[in-house]
């Protein structure tokens, strides 16, 4: 391992946060705080996101590793004990400064400290907690926090740095315990998921309290969350969002991140990944994380283990109405919200819209387009006093082949991004613009 | 027809509202234009609006009391829209406020709310995004500055926020289209100010003395991507090119 002294500032940002950034967990959300006086900063509940990367992904938290010396070596990071790259550590005091200086600056939103694992989970946790309690109270910081739980630190550690943060976060990285095995042997499960449960009950216990003291810091106010990497290990889709709607449920989880496996290591454990990280597929499962947690679907609902992996064509919701096509088609102006919910090209604010505006009007498919339905998917499931809006076979083929069409496009985009494609003179969906007069009116001549 | 003019002000549009209203022609007969926007019709007379604070203040009066704060809060926004015919939108929405009350804020499908609420989004959706792209930087003198090019006019919806977050600093948020700015002074109030002197952004501008952490900043911006995942579709749906020209990460290291 090669330890540098002396490094400068910048050359340290730069280690760090390359060595962070396969995290996913960018998010300031949950949490409403105004200012105190003396103070700096506050908090949005809905959440800031403050840039967005190269990589379209957002920047929300000034994202960093206190350190990346670790004594671990599990093989699919890329700090892992057993690669050769430069290794450094922040101080304390140059975590807090930058910090400070860039919230000041309006670039961040507060801070997200994770770190590689120095000498032992107990005294890389009490790196972090000194760090936090110096950001807290002598820098009088009172933006955004989101702190990693290092799987086992000591419970009391635990419990006073959840005092300082807002949310904390411990990874599963993978969703079985022989995947853990296998690519991280010094994790195991259990020690995972025991600080995860602590946390649970400390927000437990404060939620019960019958008189909450004014001004005593909340443990943990933005509740916890995790990540777990997809394909790096030979897991289907129904494993990954059973364990997500399990955690959902038994740990009370605000999110479950999910992480596309990008091969940082040459290591013949992993598996090869021609195609680039499997994007798509990370794509699918956040969708049916959203339909978990905010349209009342379960797990067992959109896949099963006859059909344990998402469609690639087609997105969870449209492929879960194809399938149960004697629902449909609904009737907007009386089916319940649980129901309109249920619909592809619906989502939430539109749902909501619709019944707040059929309360004292009778809506029509010209209205449902104002309250931002998006009736190309929705036609084929729904009625407006009775009618549709052209007439439609139910019949599951010819949806699917309708509504193939634009998926496809979409599906292409995600998994194939700056890749040439053969054109095909038939059946394009990808055609985007269509021939003007001139060129219609030429290749009609025979005049190219 | 009869066009009543006002100027593009909240409360000028409430004085036109006003007049427009008591002018008892009947609300088909009467619409309402900014002055100095929009082609002169035929068969038109055009009324120009004497401005007071009495007639804004029963307008709001009204408004508060039948048809709640939101309806207010709403109309205010829809006021600081970028559309050239926002006046006569309010005109006509109120027509219904003021009838239904606040319930006409989820009936969509009338046109004149359906109009209201799309100015209200657009104007919240580039107030919410400029919370989160506006950059400072800091002057010689310890003051924070970021410049802004929005398309409405939402920079005082954007001092709240600030004033809360850096209650302690010393910050202006400037608005270049519209030569405006915000002005905090710390541990006090805010206040907009119009900003006529000619040079005076540039010398802001120069004055920045605190380029360590701009470049870090950059540093920062360019290491977290990953470089397997790069999609600038993505990206630029997240963060359109129009607001990038004002952003640190997206300037090139400045000159001198």
């Amino acid at each position: 391992m090669l330890i540098q002294e002396g490094m400068g500032i910048q050359e340290k940002l730069e280690i760090l946060a390359d060595a962070a950034k396969y995290d996913v967990a960018c998010t300031s959300s949950g949490v409403e705080r105004k200012n105190k006086p003396g103070t700096l900063g506050n908090a949005v509940s809905a959440g800031l996101c403050h840039s967005f990367a190269a990589d379209g992904r957002c920047i929300s938290l000034l994202k960093i590793l206190f350190t990346n010396q670790c004594i671990y070596d599990c093989k699919y990071c890329v700090n892992r004990r057993s690669n050769d790259v430069k290794r450094t550590a922040f101080t304390p005091d140059e975590v807090c400064r930058l910090t400070i200086e860039f919230y000041r600056r309006n670039y961040i939103e507060g801070l997200f400290l994770s770190s590689g694992v120095f000498h032992s989970p107990d005294y890389t946790m009490d790196l972090l907690y000194q760090t936090l309690w110096k950001l807290r109270n002598e820098y009088r910081f009172n933006g955004y926090i989101h702190i990693k739980a290092i799987p086992g630190a000591d419970p009391v550690l635990v419990e006073r740095i959840g005092l300082l943060a807002d949310r904390m976060s411990v990874n599963l990285e993978l969703p079985t315990s022989e995947g853990l095995k296998r690519l991280a042997p010094a994790k195991t499960r259990d020690k995972i998921l025991a600080p995860m449960r602590q946390i649970q009950r400390g927000i437990q216990v404060q939620r019960q309290e019958i008189v909450p003291y004014r001004d005593r810091r909340r443990f943990v106010p933005a509740g916890q969350s995790t990540q777990m990497i997809v394909g790096a290990t030979p897991e289907n889709d129904y494993q990954m969002i059973s364990v997500a709607e399990a955690l959902y449920r038994n740990y009370e989880l605000k999110r479950v991140f999910y992480s596309a496996f990008v091969r940082v290591n040459d290591d013949s454990l992993l598996p090869a990944l021609p195609g680039g990280p499997p994007l798509l597929r990370e794509h699918r499962l956040y969708q049916a994380d959203w339909l978990m947690r905010f349209y009342g679907f379960q797990a067992g609902e959109l896949l099963s283990t006859k059909q344990p992996n998402f469609n690639v064509f087609l997105d969870p919701k449209c492929d879960w109405a194809l399938r149960h096509l004697e629902q449909f088609p609904v009737e907007i102006n009386h089916a319940d919200y649980s129901m309109i919910l249920r619909v592809p090209g619906i989502g939430v604010k539109s749902a909501k819209r619709i019944v707040a505006a059929r309360r004292s009007a009778c809506l029509e498919f010209s209205d449902l387009k104002k309250i931002g339905v998006v009736l190309k998917r929705a036609v084929y499931f729904i009625t407006c006093n009775g009618r549709m809006m052209y007439s439609v076979k139910m019949n599951q083929d010819f949806i699917t082949s309708q509504l193939l069409g634009e998926e496809r496009r979409n599906a292409w985009d995600i998994s194939q991004k700056d890749a040439y494609r053969q054109m095909s003179m038939f059946d394009d969906g990808f055609l985007s613009a269509k021939p003007d007069e001139n060129e219609a009116m030429t290749a009609a001549m025979g005049q190219f | 027809m009869t066009i009543f003019t006002c100027s593009d002000t909240f409360e000028g549009i409430l004085c036109g509202v006003y007049d427009a209203w008591t002018s008892r022609l009947g609300h088909k007969n009467v619409a309402l234009e900014l002055e100095g926007t929009g082609n002169m019709q035929m068969f038109t007379e055009y009324r120009q609006v004497q401005e007071s604070l009495s007639k804004a203040e029963k307008v709001i009066q009204a408004v508060q009391t039948k048809a709640g704060q939101e309806v207010y809060e709403q109309i205010y926004r829809a006021s600081l829209s970028q559309e050239a015919e926002k006046a006569d939108r309010i005109y006509r929405f109120l027509i219904y406020a003021l009838h239904y009350g606040k319930v006409i804020l989820d009936q969509l499908q009338i046109p004149a709310v359906y109009d209201m609420f799309q100015m209200n989004r657009n104007v919240g959706n580039e107030a919410y995004l400029l919370i989160e792209f506006l950059r400072f930087s800091q002057t010689s003198d310890g003051v924070l500055f970021g410049m802004v090019g929005p398309k409405n006019d939402v920079i005082i919806l954007l001092a709240p926020h600030f004033a809360d977050r850096l209650h302690n600093e010393n910050w202006i948020i400037y608005d270049e289209k519209r030569k405006k700015a915000v002005v905090h002074r710390a541990l006090g109030s805010w206040m907009t100010v119009e900003v006529s002197e000619p040079g005076w952004k540039e010398r802001m501008i120069k004055s920045g003395d605190q380029e360590e952490f701009e470049n870090l900043w950059r540093a920062f911006h360019k290491h977290i991507a990953i470089e397997e995942r790069t999609n600038p579709i993505c990206q630029r749906g997240h963060l359109p090119l129009r607001f990038r020209p004002y952003m640190t990460e997206f300037q090139r290291k400045r000159e001198g």
